[in-house]
């Protein structure tokens, strides 16, 4: 065997390690489940010329749903072949400044009704073309947490070892509320789980559950697909 | 050379030891609300312009100065215009009568309360504030004197300094202040009766 064949024998023996670990790590981070629940209250569908907007509840004192977490549900609700026109958060509660703020939101559809006797607030919504308002309530939260790594550094070099992991758990509600006829017209919940974990042997290798993601992934799509009216 | 570094040694270590100084900063947008028919003055007095919180850790070192009165002008210059139909800033509360203005609103800060995540175990940054607020006559005459408290948190993050986080739960809070400023004004009594002798 000459020196070419065994570096490619080491080359392919590395590649299928690589490959292998890569496998692993895969199946390993993409240990989440995630439900989706449906509850139709009304009839739905949207105009090419309407459009939606998603936001998030804050009037909650011990969490509040996150910034990002709606912006991603934006973003995917608005992609794709039967993507829908969203208006981002920030520029509606801005434009709508007092209106959408925590202390003054509208909590039922009856206040939204309320509220849209207010001509400038109705000549806004009209003007964004907003037929549905949706209202994203949730956090993730991390429990469980189990293990220990430690690392060191020293004059020939530094390393970790141990093991740690985790469960988050991701809970949101997205409650459509339709604004030609004040009503709700049904509400999509998600909850996904997922445990992460990080082995470290002199390298920490980080396994991570890919939760929030995931929610965001099923509740856009789902949302896509009601709002629609599929 | 030398001395120079070591006067960036002394900067560096003695800057350690002193309290961190933020300005806060932020946007406003202005409200979508009726505009009332009047002339306001406003007086911001030295106290609310140099307005600045001082934090204290357990041990009642200085920790964080938060200076908000330039934030808090910046909030009323953008929510009055929107709310009454002229607005004239007035260096002096004996100029209203020769501004010709309606009444002159005078805002105060009774009190400012920060909570840091560090010092609460909660995962966020918290901040509540007390006003005192003044409705005179351009005479100096008594209108309407009520307090308002507002509150505005930002959530704990990776990546956002502390600073950020007070900034913008300072943020939040006079963004809250400036909502229920501008939609509960016309709800105090004093201000109420007021307004309707002036039609």
């Amino acid at each position: 065997m000459n020196y070419a064949d065994a570096a490619m024998k080491g080359a392919k023996r590395n590649a299928l390690q690589v490959g292998l670990l890569v496998l692993v790590a895969v199946v390993l981070a993409a240990c989440t489940t995630t439900t989706v629940d449906e509850f139709r209250q009304g009839e739905t569908g949207i105009e090419s010329h309407e459009s939606v907007v998603i936001l998030g509840r804050r009037q909650g004192s011990s969490y509040e749903t996150r910034e990002e977490f709606v912006d991603c549900v934006g973003d995917k609700v608005a992609r794709g072949a039967r993507g829908i026109r969203v208006i981002p958060e920030k520029e509606f509660i801005d434009s709508m400044f007092p209106w959408f703020e925590p202390r003054t939101a509208p909590l039922r559809t009856s206040d939204l009704q309320t509220l849209m006797e207010e001509q400038l607030v109705a000549d806004k919504i009209a003007e964004y073309g907003i037929r549905y308002i949706i209202w994203l309530d949730g956090q993730t939260e991390t429990t469980n947490r189990a293990g220990s790594i430690s690392c060191a550094v020293g004059p020939g070099g530094g390393g970790c070892f141990g093991f740690g992991s985790w469960e988050d758990d991701s809970n949101f509600d997205a409650r459509v509320w339709d604004v030609s006829s004040f009503s709700n017209v049904g509400t999509i919940s998600t909850d996904a789980t997922g445990q992460s974990y990080v082995p470290a042997v002199v390298v920490p290798i980080p396994l991570i559950a890919r939760v929030e993601a995931n929610a965001c992934n099923s509740l856009a799509s789902q949302l896509q697909q009601f709002v629609n009216g599929d | 050379m030398l001395k120079n570094l070591a006067l960036l040694c002394c900067t560096a270590v003695l800057s350690a030891c002193g309290a961190s100084s933020l300005v806060v900063s932020g946007d406003y947008p202005t409200p979508n609300v009726g505009q009332i028919p009047l002339t306001l003055g406003v007086y911001y007095d030295e106290e609310l312009r140099n307005f600045t919180y001082v934090e204290y850790s357990e041990t009642g070192k200085e920790e964080y100065q938060i200076a908000s009165g330039q934030t808090h002008i910046e909030l009323f210059d953008t929510v009055l215009p929107a709310m009454f139909e002229r607005v004239v800033v007035l260096n002096d509360l004996n100029a209203a009568t020769a501004a010709r203005v309606d009444a002159v609103f005078a805002p105060s800060i009774e009190e400012f309360q920060l909570a840091l995540p560090q010092k609460t175990r909660l995962d966020s940054y918290e901040v509540w504030v007390k006003y005192n607020m003044r409705l005179l006559g351009p005479r100096g005459d008594y209108i309407a004197d009520w307090v308002m408290t507002s509150y505005g948190k930002t959530p704990l993050a990776t990546l956002r300094s502390t600073d950020a986080g007070i900034n913008d739960a300072t943020v939040g809070a006079l963004r809250d202040l400036g909502s229920s400023f501008a939609l509960s004004f016309g709800s105090v009594p004093e201000v109420r009766e007021w307004l309707a002798a002036q039609q």
